[in-house]
């Protein structure tokens, strides 16, 4: 079935639901309440639309396709309801963006140069309210710049359930609130920040740390556990610092994570930005070390496919015994996001069918003389007296070793990695050259 | 001018009391409810054309008529809410004849086919409240309710918690299930309220009073009062500039100018009427010059640009300031705005505080404009009609009383 959008056919669905029509066309349509993961609430009023026979102006997020729909989103009428909306949204709003953090990525900013464009006609003082309230789990709260979405509360009420958060007072003195004594607390609770179109609630870790017109994003998979969220890495290298990750964003993947994202994959980028110091092996050594006998690997169950298969290849070829084992965490997983297998990719392992035997393990590497460890967490704190260890590693080795090589974390190597679900995706490098050399290319060196 | 149905038992001593109740006619038509079928008592109220009373004036037969096609658990609940400004009738139902209220709530509820009731009662009315609990305790007593009765239903007050937004029968439903008291956003077919998502009844106070009179003496008796659209009684309150305020139950249809005159004393000492509310704040203001053929009923208010409502008329002696007047509703807006929406959330404050402006006289030809603006902005552009009263409130004192506002201008 068609309707008419400005006078464009689209295709859809009786029954649909005429913002989703019009988001998933890449048509533009202001809003703040929906949201695809939260649904409709219907009081932001910005989604106003004008349906060719209805008298008064429509919300698309309530409204349902059907035969004969004809939408106009442009007409002189429908542009000043908006604009008056968008006037009202903005009346008592601070406008201090110059010091906000959402301020390039805020709704009202891109409404106001879409719709708005208007000087102020506010002769009256504006409605004072609370300003950086800590509502717990790096959370900030400035009620003067929230436009009462209710987002934020409909996250807590129907997505993590755990109510946290509400509307108190009424009219203009109505504002989002924690209970007096109570704060937000929920593995989940950032999410938040993420899902306020707004500079209302902000996060204590990214705030005033970068303006987001400087920042790069690369798609990529959150590494946190098997669950493999789609996440956005926002980075940049400035004049005088080295590249840097400033956050991790939920990107939307409706078979797996939504548009959500737990706080520890969130805040797990601060491991891509730890500096360590390692004097870089060289690659002859390793291969005079290849000449012994008993060796075994040991390689992460993060790491990529393409990694993976590398790594194969040259235990294969130099006749090294191969493990993986899987980081589990008994207290880390629940019924959602969060899974007890922490590691981005043990169905890769079990795909590439490299040995999991945590007991054949056990006996290999009392016999073995040579460990190589591909980045694996077990080894890295572990002193294995009298054997040469081998690391490969994106992160500090706490331990005695014989050769050291570091490699590209997965911010800088793309590659691919199987979920808990059997899902297989993808992920991408930042555009900077990162210092230190991908796996797969320092294993090709050594054939 | 005075026609009692509703009010009858009105100036009985101790009328609340179960055995003067009794002793009095209440109860007695409920011979004549269980001797029919549900569906007949839902025809007769069609047939009576009882209208809701608490000023929308919907049809009350097609409502139980939804309510009672549709499965599920039914609930009848009765909006006790009233908070509309100028309105002040059902509380003299609910302090002075409790026991019509709750013989009106059994027949609803025998011909929608529900067991459960709640009485949502506002927050402020807690002494008007104690004494329907009285009256509901007496009736359990006496074996109208619970168990004991031919017909089970169970009646618990619900007591708000001071909200005028609670009035409207969603939000009251969402504050009922103890939600945060928002509307709900509009079906897009005819269907039924839901409490907990089951098919829900609800009905001003005064509709289910006048349900046990059309069910005893037939849906003509009641048709005999009033019009042809508008059948019936209505407590018409009367307060502001007069010199007999009170309710006083009256036909449909009767000149609004013989009522203030005749019923409610005049104005006050005995100055010129300039102008008046006719059914709540929330009705359009009338002047004087356009009420020489106003008559009480829901058509003849419509045409001339207002609306009935609830009947509850202020009146504005030649003395009243506009201006004034306005701010007074304006700032009532304000404070129960529920803040859902943005038009109405922001909108009630801003010409709420531009008020004050014209009130200290220090406005500018922009703020009118912005006053016209901002009502426009609030008018069919949010969930419920909070927003659409109070911009038709400005309209129609800027409609009529321009002149007054602009003297207000610096």
């Amino acid at each position: 079935m068609k309707i008419l959008i400005d006078n464009a056919e689209v295709e859809c669905k009786e029954g649909d639901l005429l913002i989703e029509v019009m988001l998933k066309n890449a048509l533009e349509i202001p809003h703040f309440c929906y949201q695809e993961d939260l649904g409709a609430d219907g009081n932001c009023r910005m989604c106003m639309v004008e349906i060719k026979g209805q008298k008064r102006p429509q919300i698309a997020c309530n409204t349902f396709v059907k035969e004969n729909l004809e939408v106009s989103t442009i007409s002189e009428n429908i542009k000043e309801v908006k604009r008056s909306i968008l006037e009202l949204e903005l009346l008592n709003h601070p406008v201090d963006c110059a010091i906000c953090d959402q301020a390039g990525e805020c709704k009202l900013q891109d409404y106001y140069m879409d719709f708005g464009l208007y000087d102020s006609h506010l002769s009256t003082p504006k409605t004072k309210k609370g300003k950086h309230i800590d509502l717990g789990s790096n959370v900030m709260l400035d009620q003067e710049r929230c436009v009462l979405c209710t987002r934020c509360v409909r996250f807590t009420s129907n997505i993590t359930k755990t109510n946290e958060l509400g509307i108190i007072g009424r009219g203009d003195n109505s504002r989002v609130a924690v209970a007096p004594g109570h704060e937000l607390n929920n593995p989940y609770a950032m999410n938040v920040v993420e899902l306020c179109p707004v500079g209302a609630l902000t996060s204590k870790d990214f705030r005033f740390k970068q303006r987001v017109w400087f920042l790069d994003s690369t798609k990529s998979i959150c590494h946190g556990c098997s669950r493999g969220c789609n996440i956005y890495i926002d980075y940049n290298e400035t004049k005088y610092s080295a590249e840097k990750v400033h956050r991790f964003r939920a990107r939307r993947n409706n078979k797996i994570n939504k548009s959500f994202l737990c706080d520890y994959g969130r805040l797990s980028y601060k491991e891509l930005n730890e500096n360590f110091n390692a004097d870089v092996s060289h690659v002859k050594d390793l291969k005079e070390l290849l000449k012994d006998e008993k060796k075994l690997a040991l390689v992460s169950p993060s790491m990529s496919l393409q990694q993976l298969q590398a790594v194969k290849s040259f235990c294969k070829d130099n006749s090294v015994e191969l493990f993986s084992l899987p980081y589990i965490d008994e207290n880390f997983g629940d019924e959602w996001l969060k899974t007890n297998d922490m590691s981005a990719n043990f169905n890769g392992v079990k795909e590439l069918g490299i040995n999991y035997d945590e007991d054949e393990f056990g006996v290999s590497l009392q016999e073995a003389h040579v460990v190589i460890n591909f980045d694996h967490k077990y080894l890295k704190n572990r002193e294995l007296k009298s054997k040469k260890v081998v690391h490969f590693t994106t992160s500090h080795v706490d331990s005695d070793y014989e050769l050291i090589f570091v490699i590209a974390d997965f911010a800088h190597d793309s590659g691919t990695i199987i979920n808990c679900d059997g899902i297989r995706q993808d992920f991408y490098a930042t555009k900077y050259e990162s210092q230190n050399s991908r796996l797969v290319d320092i294993l090709e060196e050594l054939k | 001018m005075i026609t009692k149905i509703v009010s009858k038992n009105f100036e009985i001593p101790d009328s609340h009391l179960i055995d003067v109740a009794l002793a009095n006619g209440r109860y007695s038509s409920l011979k004549s409810v269980f001797e029919k079928e549900p569906q007949e008592l839902i025809d007769i109220i069609k047939q009576s054309g009882l209208r809701g009373k608490g000023g929308g004036g919907a049809a009350t037969g097609n409502k139980w008529q939804i309510v009672s096609d549709w499965d599920g658990v039914k609930y009848v609940v009765v909006n006790a809410d009233e908070s509309e400004p100028g309105t002040f009738k059902d509380r003299r139902i609910l302090s002075l004849d409790p026991h019509l209220l709750i013989e009106g709530i059994i027949a609803t509820c025998y011909a929608v086919s529900s067991n459960i009731s709640y009485i949502y009662v506002r927050g402020e009315y807690e002494e008007f409240s104690d004494v329907l609990q009285g009256a509901i305790d007496e009736a359990y007593e006496k074996n109208f309710l619970g168990v004991g009765a031919k017909y089970r239903v169970d009646i618990t007050i619900h007591r708000g918690a001071g909200a005028y937004i609670c009035g409207e029968k969603s939000a009251l439903l969402e504050s009922l299930e103890g939600n945060r008291g928002h509307p709900r956003l509009k079906p897009h077919s005819p269907e039924p309220e839901f409490y907990f998502n089951e098919p829900t009844l609800v009905n001003n106070v005064e509709t289910i009073a006048s349900v046990p009179f059309i069910i005893e003496n037939g849906a003509d008796a009641y048709r005999a009062y009033g019009t042809e659209k508008s059948p019936g009684t209505l407590l018409f309150g009367i307060s502001g500039n007069v010199n007999k305020p009170g309710v006083y139950e009256a036909e449909f249809g009767i000149s609004m100018l013989e009522f203030i005159e005749k019923v409610g004393g005049g104005v006050k000492k005995g100055k010129k009427l300039k102008a008046v509310i006719p059914g709540g704040a929330s009705t359009p203001i009338l002047p004087y010059e356009m009420l020489k053929d106003a008559r009480l009923d829901y058509e003849n208010l419509s045409a001339l640009g207002s609306a009935l409502g609830t009947g509850g008329m202020i009146v504005l002696g030649e003395d009243a300031s506009m201006v004034k007047a306005l701010k007074n509703l304006l700032r009532f807006y304000h404070h129960e705005s529920c803040g859902q929406c943005t038009p109405c959330r922001e909108g009630t404050s801003w010409s709420d505080k531009i008020l004050d402006r014209f009130v200290a006289k220090k406005a500018t030809t922009e703020d009118l404009e912005i006053l016209k603006s901002v009502s426009n902005s609030m008018n069919g552009k949010t969930i419920c009609v909070f927003a659409p009263a109070a911009s038709g409130v400005i309209d129609g004192f800027l409609k009529h009383f321009e002149a007054e506002f602009l003297e207000c201008i610096v």
